[in-house]
């Protein structure tokens, strides 16, 4: 759905990344040209989706945080300052959306949590994080090694590599950025999480990932 | 919502020390991070006509409303956008009337969508506080449907195509900024 077949390891061959494709979008936008960004909207939306839904928002919430994330882009349109940026601040836009709307949905259940019948947990209403693909999709032994061995990876491990996955390589920084690694040692940490992951893997048995 | 993120006088900073290109990528890790992404997609998919309602949305941002929230209960029932996913599914229109509140500030706006004949759709809404309102119907492609509420805040639309829609709300007094929905599917 997004680039990430062609954009990986080593093929940047047609030089224009997602980040790059926002940044024309924007700029076409403010020229009067509305194509490019119809254009992005398809190509980032599954980006902003997996962004908003990483927070543990909600799947109805969520479709609405990534709309209206949109929506906020075309409002500011003219005052982005930095069109190159455009990819990050889509991202973090999302994921602030993302964080009030999980903030929101705490205090609604907390207010809620006052019935007597509710049990002080509410894990009911617990967003679910972590949706497994279906039994179809897992058929592939690699499939269920590389899944279950994410799983032993630290949260923010799994949540970057989750994303940085749906991107084309020079973008990371975007994605990284966004998710707020700590700066300077961003692009070290994907680096760990990968390397973690790697790991992890070679221990599963000998398999060849190419 | 405060969409706005701070700006970020270390963007360009943190885009130098954030990814070296010549990096520890190699093809193995290429591989298997390609492979991820399909297993993300197929964990959690991207909601069939997101980029539908997303890209409609946006022709509807130059009405300058600003977007109210909607509010989805954790009933059993799992959300209205869930049923009619559902419904499509297996391509049979949800029998029972659907309910979605949505909020902006002080305004209450709360819609009840329910079958009318032809397959269509009707909406009954309410608005508290219960001003006069004028509330728009928005979809993709065909004229505006104006409305107005009655005195105790009660509008209708009595029979609208299914699809994406968008209702926008304005005082009659021209008091307040207009307000919208999010785009949803009826």
């Amino acid at each position: 759905m997004t680039g990430s077949r062609e954009a990986l390891p080593d093929v940047d061959g047609s030089g224009l990344t997602l980040g790059d494709r926002a940044a024309i979008a924007l700029t076409e936008y403010r020229n009067g040209n509305h194509q490019a960004l119809g254009e992005l909207v398809r190509e980032a939306t599954p980006l902003l989706w997996h962004t908003v839904r990483a927070q543990g928002v909600e799947q109805d919430t969520a479709e609405d945080v990534v709309q209206s994330t949109w929506v906020a882009l075309v409002r500011h349109a003219d005052t982005i300052a930095e069109p190159k940026a455009v990819l990050k601040w889509l991202l973090v836009t999302a994921k602030r959306a993302a964080w009030e709307a999980v903030r929101k949905h705490r205090d609604d259940e907390k207010r809620r949590t006052e019935l007597p019948d509710d049990s002080p947990e509410h894990p009911t209403s617990l967003p679910a994080k972590d949706p497994l693909p279906d039994a179809q999709v897992l058929r592939d032994e690699r499939d269920r090694i590389l899944w279950t061995s994410l799983q032993k990876l630290p949260g923010r491990c799994q949540e970057l590599l989750r994303l940085v996955s749906l991107a084309d390589r020079p973008d990371y920084r975007y994605i990284s950025a966004a998710i707020g690694m700590p700066m300077g040692s961003i692009g070290s940490t994907r680096g760990r999480c990968l390397a973690k992951l790697r790991t992890i893997l070679d221990e599963q048995g000998d398999f060849s990932w190419t | 919502m405060d969409l706005t993120p701070e700006p970020n006088k270390d963007d360009e900073a943190v885009g130098d020390l954030s990814f070296d290109p010549k990096g520890v990528l190699d093809a193995g890790d290429g591989a298997v991070l390609t492979r991820l992404a399909h297993l993300v997609e197929a964990a959690d998919p991207v909601p069939d006509d997101l980029v539908e309602r997303s890209l409609f949305a946006i022709t509807l941002a130059g009405l300058e409303a600003e977007m109210m929230e909607a509010v989805y209960l954790d009933a059993p029932l799992a959300g209205v956008r869930g049923a009619a996913a559902a419904a499509r599914a297996d391509d049979t229109a949800p029998a029972e009337a659907k309910t979605i509140t949505f909020t902006h500030d002080s305004l209450t706006v709360m819609i009840s969508l329910s079958p009318a004949a032809g397959g269509k759709v009707r909406i009954d809404g309410w608005a508290a506080p219960a001003a006069g309102l004028s509330v728009e119907l928005h979809r993709p492609g065909v004229d505006v449907v104006t409305t107005a509420s009655d005195e105790d805040g009660r509008f209708a639309f009595e029979a609208v195509e299914r699809g994406r829609a968008s209702l926008v709300v304005r005082r009659i007094d021209g008091g307040g900024g207009a307000v919208s929905t999010p785009v949803i599917e009826l």
